[in-house]
């Protein structure tokens, strides 16, 4: 099968049509159409259904209602944008007005003279790309949902469905607003509805403590964020995206042969603030992505129910970071134009932390820890291919990855459901002889094949097109970025099976019942999940399935074609110099479906020998480098996930926390002892003083008017004596 | 300015007039639904006033021929007065003449029309209104004092009539011979005034003074005198200093429902003659003035009395938080609090752009607001039969009554100036008007002062939440009168949500200084007596 021509029409997908050409693509005005205001319904839809699950908890409903009306106003959801999708013109990006927000304006209410964010909707390509997978996913997972917070109906349910729909208006708000404000206020929502979905099970210190965890991280991002979109402001006069692409279009390299620099570069030039925009973008977008060193909250977040885990922190908010980079990629492209170097620390920092978590994952032993380190780690990668300008490739992991995780996700969940949370891969073995378990363990197989990147998987084709480039752009170091992300291929693919091999496969049945079981564990059985489970996790192995096709198909053709239609390509030259940096002797978006793959089944393979094939040798290995001094720590260090708790702890927490108890200390004694306790004694004390005056004598009141009276018309007279008047 | 268009610029006046009457002769009925009615008609005709009052200011004609100093002030002030009167209608509904009332009913006392109180009060209620209204179109002193007088008389009676104690009536007496005295110094002011500009006119006066200003003599200095003696009497009305002692007895003295009215209603009468006798003093707008063929520019009011105008600003604004710092007594920290919003909306009167009296009206309403909704929560609550007087009463309200407890908690919020309340906008704009005509000094005493008043104010907002219950408070219940309740629970709410049209309310407030295009009254006219020279007064609106 693994024939040339095959790889040459592969290889033609990823170059595209733009091999030879140079064109450089202006950035499009936007088109302003009036009668479109039904696209509001995108979000309004999960707003109503919020309210609508907050009046059910309001008024003690323990049916299915909540879930229903969230399945039903999200699908709902994704109709529409399919409506918006079909009338899309591609490369035309459109606003759609909704309402007025956000309105000042002063002077001349020009550039620079007014701050505008009004309730609008950006409609280009991009936006729609991530909408309809965001509202396509979000239906499936509170399909899924529905059963399986089954246990908690009534007001839990109801809390769960409004906090999801919360999540979808919010996600909807920051993908599809039209400017920067309206991206901050959904990337807000998106961690509030994250924070209450962690927090789900408020009865356990473990999950109050992720979930406040994760908002705190998130904050340091956040705050990233805001200085970006103030500097915005601060250096192009406007927080709508259309302004700022317009303003931007005068920047960058405009001309045909893409030599030109942009007309405004020679006589206004941009201050030096506006390229530390791309910077702060980045510590914005590394916190809601869970990327070095802001990632350790994706893992603790698990704590959350699993539908949660799949939509949320796997699926769609946690590839905002990817979508707030894509979307201001132009900004990150005229920094690297002038010479810095904002995206290739993308790019590392993206490999970085895809080593990092590939590794941590190998020595966990929960399964939802696993994925979430892997999930990480394909973040990771994301991060990698917009560092190495293949957003192309960037996005198309987006959409593959979101598929395979959130099917790997619901399948642990159905795991844990079943088995009474049971998720220690040590203590399931050959799952897949259950009765009533045959969709769980194939679809999961599918979704490991495809997170492993197997040869001809959806995720094979997305992960090479970021590996290859790192092989081809020109950047610091990107041939070992290139390699890294190869190492993390091979180690990615080890931990899938590794995991799958140990819960599915072995010759017989054991589980250990989990910890809500309560009772014998002799006569404990794992039941089965339900049709309403079983469908979703068909139809997302099915999608799975579907994206193979990409590679093949017009599929590739058609992300290719949405993300160069946006701003994630938009003012760059779409010329991907294939050839001139050959890799294995060969165009390296060639070579790399040989070499990733080879290390992706090797990787299948050691996983397979250790887990299945062979495990009383994994157990012997391990006793072996126990007892060596000068390796144990190695596989230490994995398990306590690189001390990066204990790292944070003692250079962030405790001097944090000192910092803080002095300021108490300065508080109490300054504050509150000699500057509150002294000032606000010298009122009282006047207070005192003029007590008296007030005592309730006619006579005395009345003096004290004339007298005040007397004084002020002596004081004029005096005045005017002086000559004054 | 023929009659019968003076007459059409007062219609809503004359509305209530009737309404007086009839109120007051419902009172006497021998049924008792009848009298138990006169609210309601009392209520019907203010509404009545109020629309009215938007089809007379939408005559634009007979607006810009009324000869009046600030022709649309009426329209947003006469309205907000309405609205308050309705309000405040609603807040005492029931309360007066209870005890009688209840006696009648459980047939202990025979009615007798001579001891019934209940339409007396409400038609001395229209009447003060009505007098506070005709303020606004007041075109000469003889006209500014009666109105200023008509809004006051009836207050008089009315602490005495509110409740039936000998309090009540203390305060009463102190209340009208306290504003007698205060009547006097500002008639005074105003015959020393007539006497140095020769006219009872405020146009003629506003020009003559403009004219002596400068002239080489200057301004003679009993005009001066003149011009600090009426405001000073009028300070009264609004409790500024020193004119300020009365407000903690008489405020304690009064119903509550009285002292809702005497909070809010005088406040609105002074300021509006505040910003007529300064307009008339100089600052309504710039003036250019050709004299003998020289063109002078004239800017704001004479140095002393701006100078007043900023100590009194000041020592208001301090006096009464001061004042308010070691009051237990809900009544008298009201009053206090009074006192200091006095001298934050001053500052309003001292920035004397038109930003500054934009901003002042908006205040006012702001001010309204927050004072209606802790009076209807004050009026709404009873401790076994009487009022709710001491702060310490309203300790553990927040378990009984949650609901009141927020409003007063919103009340108080919006005095402090806590966004998004609508007192926070209210100090805002006062401020920044302050700051625009360059008083950074006194909006820097301001501040202190609006964070100095948090003690007492976060004081009403925690103590329901923060104190246990007491014996004392423990027989604090909320009365079974349904209008208080109402009252609070629409100002409550309005206190955040008008924020949201801050806008609409402030462009509103405008229109009420708008002098564009109106104030060319006095061109090609002779003013000085006897100099024979003509002058060209052109007045142009002042921009910040």
């Amino acid at each position: 099968m693994l024939n040339s021509s095959l790889f040459a029409t592969l290889s033609s997908v990823s170059a595209g049509d733009g091999h030879a050409e140079t064109v450089v693509s202006a950035i499009p005005e936007a088109a302003r159409p009036e009668n479109m205001t039904w696209a509001g319904l995108i979000l309004l839809l999960p707003a109503i259904s919020a309210i609508l699950c907050g009046l059910y908890a309001c008024l003690g409903i323990k049916n299915r209602l909540p879930g229903w009306t969230t399945v039903l106003a999200l699908a709902s959801s994704f109709v529409v944008v399919c409506m918006l999708y079909a009338g899309h013109e591609p490369g035309q990006p459109v606003v759609i007005h909704l309402f007025d927000w956000i309105d000042f304006s002063w002077g001349s209410k020009g550039a620079f003279e007014n701050v505008t964010a009004n309730f609008a909707l950006y409609v280009d390509d991009l936006s729609l790309f991530w909408m309809l997978f965001v509202t396509g996913l979000g239906t499936c997972i509170a399909f899924y949902a529905t059963e399986y917070m089954d246990e908690d109906r009534g007001k839990g349910y109801s809390r769960f469905f409004g906090a999801m729909s919360i999540f979808l208006l919010a996600m909807s708000a920051l993908v599809l607003g039209d400017n920067l404000v309206m991206l901050y206020l959904g990337w807000e929502g998106v961690g509030l509805a994250s924070y209450l979905l962690i927090g789900y099970y408020y009865q356990k210190t473990t999950a109050i403590d992720a979930a406040k965890k994760a908002f705190i991280m998130n904050r340091i991002g956040d705050l990233g964020l805001a200085i970006a979109i103030w500097l915005v402001w601060f250096n192009f006069g406007t927080l709508e995206y259309d302004g700022l692409f317009q303003a931007l279009n005068l920047y960058l390299p405009m001309a045909e042969d893409g030599t030109l620099a942009g007309t405004q570069m020679g006589d206004a030039p941009l201050g030096w603030t506006a390229y530390l925009i791309p910077w702060f973008l980045m510590v914005g977008a590394f916190g809601k992505s869970a990327q070095f060193p802001l990632m350790t909250w994706l893992p603790d977040a698990m704590e959350g129910p699993t539908p949660v885990s799949a939509l949320i922190h796997a699926a769609t908010m946690v590839t905002a970071g990817v979508y707030l980079i894509s979307r201001t990629y132009p900004i990150f492209w005229l920094e690297m134009e002038q010479g810095g170097y904002a995206l290739a620390t993308v790019g590392w920092i993206g490999g970085f932390t895809a080593l990092l978590a590939a590794t941590i994952a190998v020595k966990q032993y929960d399964m939802k820890r696993v994925l979430a380190y892997s999930t990480i780690s394909q973040l990771g990668y994301m991060f990698m291919g917009l560092g190495v300008v293949q957003t192309f490739g960037a996005c198309f992991h987006v959409y593959t990855h979101a598929f395979f995780k959130a099917l790997l996700f619901l399948c642990s969940g159905a795991i844990m459901h079943g088995l009474a949370g049971q998720l220690d891969v040590r203590k399931i073995e050959g799952l897949r002889m259950a009765k009533g378990w045959k969709v769980v363990t194939w679809t999961m197989f599918i979704g490991a094949l495809w997170l492993s990147a197997f040869p001809f998987t959806a995720g094979f084709f997305s992960k090479d097109e970021i590996l290859a480039q790192a092989f081809v752009q020109e950047g610091p170091g990107f041939r070992a970025l290139g390699w890294i992300g190869i190492i993390t291929a091979g180690i990615t693919s080890y931990y899938t099976f590794r995991v799958w091999f140990r819960v599915f496969g072995g010759k017989t049945l054991r589980i250990e019942p989990g910890p809500e079981h309560h009772g014998d564990a002799s006569s404990f059985h794992p039941h089965p999940p339900g049709w309403r489970i079983k469908a979703v996790l068909i139809v997302l192995a099915l999608g799975c399935i579907a994206a193979i096709s990409s590679g093949y198909f017009g599929i590739g053709h058609w992300i290719k074609g949405m993300v160069s239609n946006s701003s994630a390509s938009w003012g760059m030259p779409l010329h991907w110099h294939e050839g001139d940096t050959p890799f294995f002797g060969g165009d390296p978006h060639v070579t790399m479906y040989y070499v990733s793959g080879v290390v992706g089944l090797l990787g299948l393979s050691i996983a397979f020998y250790f887990h299945l094939y062979n495990r009383k040798l994994a157990i012997t290995l391990e006793h072996a480098i126990q007892s060596r001094m000068s390796i144990r720590w190695i596989p230490r260090l994995l398990e306590k996930k690189w001390y990066m708790d204990e790292i944070y702890n003692a250079t962030v927490r405790i001097p944090t926390w000192l910092c803080a108890k002095l300021l108490y200390l300065f508080d109490r004694l300054v504050i509150d002892g000699i500057l509150v306790g002294g000032i606000a004694r010298i009122p009282m004390f006047i207070a005192r003083i003029f007590q008296p005056l007030q005592s309730g004598m006619l006579q005395g009141y009345a003096t004290t008017m004339a007298g005040g009276v007397s004084l002020i018309i002596a004081w004029i007279i005096w005045t005017m004596s002086k000559g004054g008047g | 300015m023929e009659m019968v268009e003076k007459l059409t610029l007062i219609t809503p006046e004359i509305l209530l007039f009737l309404g007086a009457i009839i109120v007051a002769i419902t009172g006497l009925s021998g049924s008792r639904a009848l009298r138990g009615a006169v609210p309601f008609i009392t209520a019907i005709f203010l509404a009545a006033a109020a629309v009215l009052t938007q089809y007379v200011y939408a005559n634009e004609e007979a607006l810009t021929s009324s000869g009046l100093l600030f022709p649309r002030l009426g329209g947003y002030i006469k309205t907000l007065t309405c609205v308050v009167g309705i309000a405040l209608v609603a807040l005492g509904s029931g309360t007066i003449d209870r005890a009688y009332e209840r006696a009648v009913a459980s047939g202990r006392t025979r009615f007798n029309p001579l001891r019934v109180m209940r339409g007396e009060y409400h038609a001395f209620f229209l009447l003060s209104l009505i007098g506070v209204m005709l303020i606004c179109n007041a075109t000469d002193l003889i006209w500014l004092f009666l109105a200023l007088e008509l809004s006051v008389l009836p207050t008089y009676v009315m602490v005495a009539l509110s409740r039936n104690s000998r309090g009540a009536n203390e305060a009463a007496i102190k209340y009208f011979f306290l504003g007698a005295m205060s009547t006097a110094t500002f008639l005074y002011g105003f015959a020393l005034l007539y006497g140095a500009t020769g006219s009872l006119v405020l146009l003629d006066i506003r020009d003559q003074i403009a004219v002596l200003l400068s002239s080489e003599a200057g301004l003679p200095n009993f005009a001066l005198i003149g011009m600090a003696l009426s405001l000073l009497g009028i300070f009264f009305k609004i409790s500024a200093v020193p004119m300020h002692v009365y407000a903690p007895d008489v405020y304690e003295g009064a119903s509550t429902p009285m002292t809702a009215y005497l909070s809010i209603v005088p406040k609105i009468a002074g300021f509006v003659a505040i910003i007529l006798l300064c307009g008339t003093f100089g600052w309504a707008g710039r003036h250019e003035i050709t004299f003998a063929g020289e063109t002078m520019v004239r800017e704001g009011m004479p140095d002393s009395i701006q100078t007043m105008l900023w100590i009194v600003a000041v020592l208001t604004m301090t006096l009464g938080n001061i004042g308010a710092l070691l009051q237990t007594s809900l009544k008298r920290i009201v009053a206090y609090s009074g006192i200091t919003h006095s001298g934050y909306m001053l500052i309003g009167i001292v920035a004397g752009t038109t930003a500054g009296i934009d901003a002042l009206l908006f205040y006012l309403a702001a001010y309204a607001l927050g004072n209606l909704a802790l009076f209807g929560v004050l009026a709404g609550l009873s401790r076994a039969g009487h009022e709710v007087e001491n702060i310490e009463d309203l300790a553990g309200l927040w378990r009984k009554n949650p609901r009141m407890a927020g409003f007063l908690a919103l009340a108080a919020g919006s005095f402090v100036g806590m966004p998004p309340l609508i007192g926070f906008w209210g100090k805002l704009m006062i401020f920044i008007a302050g700051i625009e005509s360059g008083e950074i000094l006194l909006i820097s005493i301001a501040a202190v002062n609006s964070a100095i008043s948090a003690w007492y104010y976060l004081h009403i907002a925690g103590v329901p939440v923060v104190r246990a219950a007491t014996p004392r408070s423990e027989t604090v219940v909320a009365t079974n009168r349904l209008s208080p309740k109402i009252v609070a629970t629409l100002a409550g709410l309005s206190l955040i949500i008008v924020p949201i049209f801050t806008t609409s309310l402030y462009e509103y407030a405008r229109t009420g200084m708008d002098v564009s295009e109106l104030e060319v009254p006095s061109s090609e006219q002779t003013l000085a007596p006897g100099n024979g020279h003509d002058l060209d007064l052109m007045t142009e609106e002042s921009s910040a």
